[in-house]
């Protein structure tokens, strides 16, 4: 009796190369969808719904609502506000948020700039079954 | 089903076997590679089963392990796992060995096909229960470590057999 037969030999290799390819391709699918998004919020309502920037240079986006000015910048994993005519500038100096579920807040101009989605880390667990 | 008594005495013993294997495995944990990877000794008792019993009694045993060891550890939901994956591996095992010429698959491969199709039932039971397809993506982890635990199972299940296949040599004909 032959130790590995020829037919175990291909079944093994078979199997690394898939799932090393499958390992590689769920790897780079998960990269890519990114269901974060911004959420600008004006007076409580959904005002706008803006990406992450593609590339490194970051975009901007200027809001102007009859509450007053901001203008947002979009990096591509960090949000901020770079100016506000608001009286105090607290959203200005909070800096940037970069994870699911933070917020700017900016009274005065009744706006708040949320990013939604899941993180790309996969959600924290709460529990497991075993 | 059982007439023999001899048969039907060492079929208890291997369930025994199977059931104490499976909760010892269940308290060690392994520091290396994924969660809920396991080493899959108990397959070693469901190969020997299968090899030297037949296919009907291999599934016996693989259902009564999942079951008794569901009564000992006390968590019925890793129940279903436990048996989706035994069920699974079990009929493919035992296609892999009986249908499949013995010169293409030795134990070997036999268990290691055994290996990845118990990830893959137990997979299958978390996406019905999840409903979330994302869980096969963990496969082939499973499947890299499946390969090592079934190859020493393999070949573990090898010399086990080749002893045992002397003292019940009658069952090699009639099988699945």
């Amino acid at each position: 009796m032959r130790f590995m037969t020829r037919g175990d030999k291909i079944l093994v290799v078979l199997l690394v190369v898939a799932s090393l390819f499958s390992f590689w391709l769920v790897k780079e699918i998960n990269s890519k969808i990114d269901s974060r998004y911004i959420s600008i919020q004006v007076n409580g309502e959904e005002y706008e719904r803006l990406r992450f920037a593609t590339s490194d240079e970051p975009e901007h986006y200027e809001l102007e609502t009859q509450f007053g000015r901001n203008l947002v910048e979009i990096g591509r994993d960090y949000v901020r506000v770079i100016e506000a005519d608001c009286p105090d500038k607290l959203d200005v100096l909070q800096g940037a948020i970069t994870r699911p579920g933070q917020v700017i807040v900016c009274l005065p101009n009744r706006m708040i700039i949320e990013i939604r989605g899941e993180a790309p880390d996969g959600p924290v667990i709460d529990d497991t079954v075993r | 089903m059982l007439k023999d008594i001899r048969t039907m005495i060492f079929m208890a013993l291997l369930v025994g076997l199977a059931l104490a294997i499976s909760l010892f495995e269940s308290v060690i944990p392994i520091p290396f590679v994924a969660p809920g990877a396991k080493l899959g000794l108990s397959n070693i008792v469901i190969l020997v089963t299968l090899v030297v019993f037949g296919f009907r009694r291999a599934l016996i045993v693989a259902c009564l392990k999942s079951v008794l060891l569901m009564l000992v550890t006390g968590s019925v939901s890793s129940m279903f796992f436990s048996l989706a994956g035994a069920l699974f591996a079990t009929t493919v095992m035992g296609i892999a060995y009986f249908k499949v010429s013995r010169k293409v698959f030795s134990l070997i491969g036999v268990s290691i096909l055994g290996a990845v199709a118990h990830n893959f039932g137990q997979l299958s039971v978390a996406y019905i229960v999840m409903h979330n397809p994302y869980v096969y993506s963990y496969l082939p982890v499973l499947v890299l470590a499946g390969l090592f635990t079934g190859f020493f199972v393999g070949l573990s299940g090898r010399y086990v057999t080749a002893n045992l296949k002397q003292h019940f040599p009658q069952k090699e004909k009639k099988a699945l």
